[in-house]
């Protein structure tokens, strides 16, 4: 009997004295999380700004090579490209 | 700033009345604790195994294959890198609420959010590929035609997802994670070296040969599969999903930890199953092959099971891909987004699951595309913007006003952090090189 109530949740709204409750996360009040719908866009240097603009580039660069790489593998550029 | 809790329902001491809500009562703490875990555990065993995937059987196994115990190390250092990682994630999903694609759209405005957005798509449809490629060619070494094979795994997938609710689901996906203690039997089987395997794993060493072009290739597509973009998506909304508490942060920090070592613990014995190929002199071209041919030496078992694990684990990996792809799809274009919700009410989150999964299928069905090429580039792909992924990660997680003094990261989470980026972008660097001049290191 104890080992069934521990497999199957039960509807609670007391705790005796010295006991827990084990409460399923879907089954919780919902939790009131951060609020950062009013927060918009973080704040940012300029240098963190260029930063970013740089790791664009880096990406997209890197995409390119990657590309190029798989297609030399394949045998798609020609011979001569290996 | 972190707001109290709305409402404690795990108290000790006097009684307490709570509004209802389903639980187990219990009496000791120890139970409590164990049982708490239990409810908390799965997304950090989750996302951990799942990137055990297609890929990374193939890449391990063949790192395995052509080196043998020597890039065991590798994976030792992997393991601290990848937990650290997922622990920053744990902490924004559970104090947002929200996935990692929301945050970065609100937080770095819409070109960076759709720019990570397109990346992640990208790199995770072709990932999911890769995973049905795997399928299509476990099953035709086990005289399963793909065209049934495939399509019918396609449906199981779905299934899967559209059956029901959160809980099935992550049953379901942690049962599969499970599955893959099988690798650990193909490494006893195998019969590995114990010693050379300690020596290997706690001594780093370079491969007979040193430093060569492949090498370079290898060692980044092992780190690009051990720590993928998606992971990062993944964890936070299923996080985000499973509505994980503040009180849970220890438990799911504790999940991530065990799935780190647990998935570790696995790719090593791939690693191990790819040395037996080496030890007896195979030639490696891929994992179902090496199984046919090891077949020969270890039994009818392993055979079986490498191919068995080969589809299992691309399984794992479609469902956790396809899904990081559509929370974070639903989460930037606002639209209703979760497994607790049916699909009347949640119709485009689960309508690009079932295209994802869908289209990925249908493409391995045309014949033609070179299985291992198309898996070690997008292990490499995602290797190189792996860096860039982390880099929002990280000024997410020095973002005071959304994370206050609680959950924001301390000084060492830092040191530690932007060593991991300068690493990834080293390697990322390194293979820039060897793409634009390929004599710049020693071929073999």
């Amino acid at each position: 009997m104890r080992v069934m109530s521990l497999l199957r949740p039960v509807t609670v709204t007391e705790v005796p004295e010295n006991h827990f409750v084990v409460v399923h996360p879907l089954d919780d009040v919902l939790e009131e999380k951060v609020n950062s719908s009013g927060l918009g866009a973080m704040p940012m240097t300029t240098s963190v700004k260029l930063s970013l603009m740089a790791l664009r580039g880096y990406l997209i660069l890197m995409m390119l090579l990657v590309l190029y790489h798989v297609l030399d593998l394949a045998g798609a550029l020609g011979p001569h490209a290996q | 700033m972190i707001p109290d809790r709305v409402l404690t329902v795990s108290t000790a001491g006097a009684e307490a009345t709570l509004p209802p809500v389903r639980g187990r009562v219990v009496r000791s703490r120890w139970l409590y604790s164990v049982l708490t875990f239990l409810t908390v555990f799965g997304p950090g065993l989750i996302v951990m195994e799942a990137d055990n995937d297609a890929g990374a059987v193939s890449t391990y196994v063949q790192a395995g294959a052509q080196y043998g115990t020597r890039l065991l190390w590798i994976l030792l250092i992997l393991l601290p890198v990848t937990y650290f990682i997922q622990e920053m994630v744990v902490r924004l999903g559970i104090a947002t609420g929200k996935g990692h694609a929301a945050m970065i759209y609100q937080r770095f405005g819409r070109w960076w959010g759709m720019f990570s957005l397109v990346d992640l798509q990208l790199v995770n449809f072709l990932t999911l590929v890769t995973e049905f490629a795997a399928i299509s060619l476990a099953l035709s070494h086990m005289n399963i035609a793909p065209r049934l094979g495939v399509p019918l795994a396609a449906v199981v997938l779905i299934t899967m997802v559209l059956s029901g609710g959160y809980r099935r689901w992550e049953c379901v996906t942690v049962f599969l994670c499970l599955l893959d203690l099988g690798w650990i039997a193909i490494a006893l089987k195998v019969r590995p070296s114990f010693g050379e395997v300690f020596h290997s794993t706690f001594v780093p060493g370079v491969p007979q040969g040193g430093v060569t072009a492949s090498l370079t290739f290898l060692v980044i597509a092992i780190v690009g599969t051990t720590i993928a973009p998606w992971q990062l998506f993944f964890q936070q909304s299923c996080i985000a999903d499973k509505r994980l508490r503040f009180s849970d942060v220890k438990w799911a920090r504790l999940d991530t930890f065990l799935g780190a070592v647990f998935t570790i613990v696995v790719a090593g014995c791939m690693m191990l199953a790819g040395n037996a190929a080496k030890m007896h002199g195979l030639g490696f071209s891929d994992p179902a092959q090496m199984a046919n041919d090891l077949h020969i030496f270890s039994g009818e078992f392993v055979r079986s099971a490498i191919l068995l694990l080969m589809i299992n684990a691309a399984v794992l990996g479609t469902t956790a891909i396809s899904l990081s792809s559509s929370w974070a799809y639903g989460e930037v274009k606002g639209w209703p987004h979760s497994l607790e919700m049916p699909i009347r009410k949640a119709p485009g989150f689960y309508l690009t699951y079932v295209i994802c999964v869908g289209l990925a299928a249908a493409i391995v069905l045309i014949p033609g595309a070179p299985l291992q090429l198309i898996i070690l580039g997008v292990q490499v792909l995602a290797g190189i913007m792996l860096p860039s992924a982390i880099i929002f990660l990280q000024l997410l997680l020095n973002d005071k006003e959304v994370l206050g003094p609680q959950f924001v990261n301390r000084p060492w989470n830092n040191w530690v952090n932007w060593t991991i980026i300068i690493v990834l972008f080293i390697l990322s660097l390194i293979l820039a090189a060897q793409v634009a001049a390929p004599n710049l290191f020693p071929a073999s």
